[in-house]
């Protein structure tokens, strides 16, 4: 008994030693001082270690402390709209094009002059980056899905879907492959991402466009007659087994790159691990399933300005002189893969065969829609995509109503 | 009864029954069966557990993509872990231990004293008290981080120690739980130590703070040591606090910092999230089997008659 | 031995802890005096006062002989009122407010914000180059347009020409006699006014005004809304169109166009009557009430069941092996929930599953998209995820339990069930049904779980109800209040919580008056 009130003690003093310990490094006074030169910066782990040395140099040339907050990526979205508000968010944060909706409605997103400098960046990335004709970020990197292609088990590039299946189940007839076709789905939320160029072949984007080249949300285009044959198509390769919503994303992956499959409807970051294993692969334009060009959503990253922000000077020199040079570009692309924004750090990029071909691909692609109302769509497209792909209804009626209930929704805004 | 007596109970040997030979059936009914019970729950326990294991040895694999496991065996994953500049796993791991003790010790100390007033005195309140502790936990606490970052922020200005991006500030909150569900279970285990113990002490001349720190809390030493480690665990596994109070990388938790390797759609790392989760289980491991020897260590509150 | 409990004699401690106690209450008086101080400074009374009051019962608590209940008891529910107490105010009270995506700050930011965002550039206008001068503390905008030409202006002081300005070597002005050139470190201490002035360029305001992001170069822009601070309206430049606040947190014009973003105000009960009138929650009510409680209800009798089974099975001190036993048991417990959910998820897979292709031999077994088997898988993956937690407290509760009590019982020849049922399974229950109270309610409210493995499918989408066979009550109110065009509507997703709280609240007092039962019994 003794020896275990002993020890019981020690773990409590143990404890209050560490608290102590804690308290003593605790930030101290770190308070930031508005306005006087102290940026906070909100970035995920992997852009953290660019930015790092960008802050350095931001302090050695102007005297302005960069503080960077790593966060995870995932959660940057909503808390900046939830911190903004309350004056103690971050200056600057790293994100995603298609959360600019949400951060323009809530007004905690401050629009960003490029000026001339605009004209260096690739056109799509800074569409993407627009609302409402307004420009709000300072793009880094450009990313689209393509078509991946195992060239020792299909030696020519498909021009269309038809084909790339008739290549595919010669192939797994021959026993050679076991899947015609890989794309990763979700059970419960087929991936309408991955399926959208196969969609858009068909003539059926999600919103059109209004006057400034922006999409327009009111103008819901899923239920055009496109949208009916893609749903028709979506059943007839459910029937086949070409689309399987049991093969997720980490399952095609696997297979792929155990050369069991001669295509995958992937994107760059699954480049590496497909090179990994020893797959002899081409990337190729992703292939037509009706009349028009198979194109995919291009996804754009970049950087956004608090609306909030009493550092707004400090924070658009940080962002369009420093961020958006050729040197912190082309660091961000050898850090996280992705096609640089930046043109001439792109066409230094473009020396990878990979990256010139993704970014042909996407060079006709579209970016993803950026309007709020995109949360309601994705929901009731993917589950209604699961629906057809298992065949458990009529294909045409399920994507009508699909496309009533997204209406509905969009119009209670 | 005295403390002596007390004590003299404490380290009575158990009644052990004389050693017999055991016939296999007997063996069986009396302990053979409870190992085939236990082999059953533990391959139901540990089996999807083995796919994070193989998972994180295989440095390409993806996370549930194949049923063949353990095809590679390769601690690189492990290795990397320590050398990432950006993703300070050692930091991490660091901070959710000593967050997770003192916040465990808090807990305890906070609900035993709470327990203890419940379980031993008659005050106005002390049911709507009781119930009230079990209400407040349930309430939906939908916008309870904006709450929390809110508070923190305001506290910050006035002890900048415990302000937004501190570990202590972290603490502070997680504290604020110590009184809850965790309170029942060791009120519900004070009330079975027989108060005539509390009574005979009094009568010898001791305190009531003695009474509690040094007779009570000895006799209800499981519970402490249970409520502990699920405190401990509770603490090492919470994200959505740590991950808005918490700013710095090198100042995470583990369950905010590994969070980082997969929050990317396009560019997640399974495996080193696998390798950095079977190391976090190490520590809540350890101290489980630290504490079992008070959890089940043989004497019992109620053999103290 | 008995040095660790010698006899204590009333003088020591009396002394000891009289010392303790005045160190301690020493400690937290001096950083009470502290925080007193500072929001006396920041003129926050109602935070002041509050903290003056705690600080004051403290110390009432403490130092006044007798009060032990409170003496025992503060220290918890100091941290308890702060850290919850504070939080289910604030979550309460967001349910009176249309807090949500669109209604997000105050007023004032959103005015601030939706000013901002209508500055456009003029298509197609210059760049010019821009030095920031300032003369006795008020800012001007020395300007060089692209011809060369240099302007002089203020905010509400239109450029005005002039000749006398230095220029750099790229023939951009840079200094003006009488004037301070500011530097960039000036213009970083000063950005917030720099960044808010705004030159017109000549007398008229329909030519735009300079604005500078950067403080080297102005651009030319012109506002498509012009707020309007007296009438508290915003005019559309372009149409004419005037938008008044509607009273609803948003300015609104007359045909019922909202400008974004809007305001936080407060609704009031609105948000109940619109819980009440929600078609998307009345349709599939019924079944999904029906559901949850199912779940929650069967989710603790199972992790219960199991927990308590094993915790009886491993307390046995004959047992070999038990030590491996329980840690192994703790597993589940000790790796983050989400990441096995995602391992159940791929062992559930109908094609390549561990559990249909290895465990059934090839089996072709919709686990999460039939109906009721995803309703039995979501619970299976809840049994793995929550029997280590009822095995612990299980575990440390049998402690309580005295083997003299079943010992006694067993050799007046009662079966080892019947001693089970008649003895330990009573006591037990007493200290561990506030816990399974507890556990029901978490359950009844166990998102992520549903989230992670069926998204609250399987789902009919001919139906044309969001609710799919899996989904709580919780999950489905997440649904409507933050899937719809408008985004979040954490209003609305608070008053449905409310609701929800209070329905868990009932059953679980009805439970806490069983176990006052129960334990009166004993």
């Amino acid at each position: 008994m003794k020896v275990k009130s002993r020890s019981i003690l020690a773990v409590g003093a143990a404890a209050a030693v560490a608290l102590l310990a804690l308290a003593g490094c605790a930030p101290a006074g770190e308070t930031p001082e508005q306005g006087t030169g102290t940026l906070t910066v909100w970035v995920d782990a992997d852009r953290a270690a660019v930015l790092k040395d960008v802050a350095a140099q931001f302090k050695e040339d102007k005297g302005i402390t960069v503080k960077l907050v790593t966060k995870d990526f995932g959660d940057i979205r909503d808390d900046f709209i939830t911190q903004v508000p309350t004056g103690k968010g971050p200056d600057i944060i790293v994100g995603a094009h298609d959360w600019l909706g949400k951060l323009v409605q809530n007004g905690v997103v401050a629009p960003l002059e490029l000026g001339d400098k605009a004209g260096d960046f690739q056109d799509v990335a800074i569409t993407a980056m627009s609302f409402e004709g307004q420009t709000y970020g300072l793009p880094y990197s450009v990313e689209n899905i393509a078509l991946l292609r195992n060239v020792d088990l299909a030696p020519e590039a498909p021009a269309t879907f038809d084909e790339a299946v008739a290549a595919g189940q010669a192939l797994v007839a021959a026993g050679t492959a076991t899947y015609p076709f890989l794309v990763g789905l979700d059970p419960n939320a087929a991936d309408p991402y991955h399926l959208y160029p196969l969609q858009a072949s068909f003539g059926a984007p999600v919103f059109g466009l209004d006057e400034n080249g922006t999409y327009d949300a009111s103008k819901l285009e899923l239920g055009t007659p496109g949208g009916d044959a893609f749903a028709q198509f979506l059943a007839t390769q459910g029937a086949a087994g070409v689309f399987n919503t049991n093969i997720t994303g980490d399952i095609a992956k696997e297979e792929f790159n155990a050369g069991k499959s001669p295509f995958f409807l992937t994107g760059p970051w699954n480049v590496p691990a497909a090179a990994e294993a020893g797959i002899n692969y081409a990337i190729d334009p992703i292939p037509t399933t009706g009349p028009d060009p198979a194109t995919p959503f291009v996804g754009v990253q970049g950087f956004f300005i608090s609306a909030k922000s009493e550092n707004t000077l400090a924070a658009n020199e940080f962002l369009v002189n420093y961020l958006g040079t050729e040197a912190v570009q082309t660091a961000l692309y050898e850090v996280g893969g992705r096609a640089p924004a930046l043109l001439s750090a792109f066409d230094a990029a473009k020396s990878n065969p990979d990256v010139a071909a993704f970014g042909e691909v996407g060079a006709n692609g579209v970016p993803m829609p950026n309007v709020p109302a995109m949360d309601a769509v994705w929901a009731d497209w993917g589950t209604t995509e699961v629906a057809i792909i298992n065949n458990t209804g009529d294909p045409v009626t399920l994507w009508q109503a699909m496309v009533a209930s997204i209406q509905s929704k969009i119009d209670a805004s | 009864m005295t403390a002596e007596t007390l004590m003299t109970a404490e380290t009575a040997p158990r009644v052990i029954p004389l050693k017999r030979k055991l016939t296999p059936g007997r063996w069986f009914r009396e302990t053979g069966w409870r190992h085939v019970v236990g082999i059953v729950v533990v391959a139901f326990a540990v089996f999807p557990l083995l796919y994070v294991l193989s998972a994180s040895l295989n440095p390409t694999g993806t996370l549930v993509g194949s049923n063949a496991l353990f095809r590679s065996i390769d601690f690189s994953n492990y290795v990397d872990l320590f050398n990432l500049p950006q993703q300070p796993f050692a930091a991490w791991f660091m901070n959710s231990i000593v967050i997770g003790l003192v916040t465990a010790v808090g807990t305890v100390f906070l609900g035993a004293l709470a327990a203890y007033a419940f379980s031993r005195m008659r005050f106005t309140g002390r049911r709507v008290g009781l119930l009230s502790l079990l209400l407040v936990q349930m309430f939906p606490q939908l916008l309870g981080v904006v709450a929390i970052f809110l508070l923190l922020s305001a506290i910050g200005d006035i002890f900048p120690i415990l302000g937004l991006g501190s570990q202590l500030g972290l603490i502070l909150v997680y504290l604020g739980g110590a009184l809850g569900v965790n309170t029942y279970l060791m009120y519900g285990f004070f009330n079975t130590v027989p108060v005539s113990i509390d009574e005979a002490a009094k009568i010898d001349g001791a305190s009531h703070a003695q009474i509690f720190f040094t007779i009570i809390l000895r006799l209800v030493a499981p519970i402490l040591a249970v409520v502990g480690l699920l405190s401990f665990v509770a603490t090492m596994s919470e994200f959505v606090v740590a991950s808005v109070v918490l700013q710095e990388p090198a100042r995470q938790t583990l369950a905010v910092g590994l969070y980082t390797f997969v929050s990317q759609e396009t560019s997640k790392n399974w495996t080193m999230f696998a390798a950095g989760a079977v190391l976090s289980a190490i520590p809540v491991m350890a101290l489980f089997l630290y504490l079992q020897k008070y959890i089940v260590g043989g004497l019992t509150a109620g053999s103290v008659k | 031995m008995t040095s660790v409990l010698t006899r204590p004699t009333r003088e020591r401690s009396s002394l000891t802890g009289i010392l303790v106690k005045i160190v301690l209450l020493g400690i937290v008086d001096a950083l009470a005096v502290f925080a007193l101080f500072t929001l006396f400074m920041q003129q926050s009374w109602l935070v002041f006062g509050i903290a003056l009051a705690v600080t004051l019962a403290l110390n009432f608590i403490y130092l006044k002989p007798g009060l032990l209940p409170a003496k025992y008891l503060a220290p918890g529910i100091v941290f308890l009122a702060i850290f919850q107490i504070f939080v289910v105010l604030y979550s309460g009270y967001i349910a009176f407010t249309n807090y949500g995506d669109g209604h997000n700050s105050t007023k004032e930011d959103a005015v601030t914000a939706i000013i901002a965002r209508s500055q456009e550039r003029v298509p197609d206008s210059p760049a010019y180059g821009l030095t920031v001068l300032d003369q006795l503390g008020q800012v001007s905008f020395l300007v060089t347009d692209p011809d060369g030409e240099v302007f002089l202006g203020g905010q509400d002081r239109p450029l005005d020409e002039v000749t006398n300005a230095g220029t750099d070597g790229t023939g951009k002005a840079d200094s003006l006699p009488g004037y301070t050139t500011l530097t960039f470190q000036d213009l970083i201490s000063r950005q917030s006014e720099i960044a808010s002035i705004s030159v017109p360029l000549t007398d008229d305001p329909n030519d735009g005004a300079l604005r500078t992001p950067d403080g080297s170069t102005a651009y030319l822009y012109t506002s498509t809304f012009v707020y309007d601070e007296q009438a508290d309206t915003f005019t559309d430049t372009e149409s004419g169109e005037v938008y008044t606040d509607g009273g609803n947190g948003s300015f609104v014009s007359a045909d019922g166009t909202e400008i974004q973003p809007g305001w936080k105000i407060d609704v009031g009960f609105a948000n109940f009557a619109r819980a009440f009138g929600e078609e998307d929650i009345r349709g599939p009510l019924l079944g999904v009430v029906a559901w949850t409680f199912a779940f929650a209800i069967l989710s603790v009798a199972l992790t219960f069941a199991l927990g308590l089974f094993l915790a009886l099975v491993f307390n046995d001190w004959r047992m070999k092996g038990r030590r491996f036993y329980r840690v192994a048991i703790i597993l589940p417990y000790a790796f983050p929930g989400f990441l096995s959910g995602l391992v159940w998820l791929g062992l559930f897979n109908q094609d390549f599953g561990f559990i249909n292709q290895v465990l059934l031999f090839g089996a072709d077994i919709p686990w999460l998209t039939h109906e009721w088997l995803a309703k039995a898988s979501v619970l299976i993956v809840n049994l793995w995820l929550g029997f280590p937690y009822m095995f612990l407290i299980c575990t440390g509760a049998l402690q309580s339990i005295p083997d003299e009590l079943t010992e006694a019982a067993k050799v007046d020849g009662a079966r080892p069930w019947s001693v089970f049922r008649l003895i330990k399974f009573p006591l037990l229950l007493v200290s561990v049904a506030p816990l399974l109270i507890a556990s029901f309610a978490y359950n009844f409210n166990n998102f992520n779980i549903i989230y992670m493995l069926t998204g609250g499918g399987p789902r009919n989408p001919e139906a044309g109800v969001d609710a799919g066979a899996t989904d709580l009550l919780i999950t489905l109110v997440y649904k409507v209040a933050f899937g719809s065009g408008t985004g979040r509507d954490y209003g609305l997703a608070s008053a449905f919580a409310i609701l929800i709280f209070i329905i868990v609240a009932v059953v679980s007092v009805i439970g806490f008056r069983q176990t006052k039962a129960l334990e009166e019994l004993n």
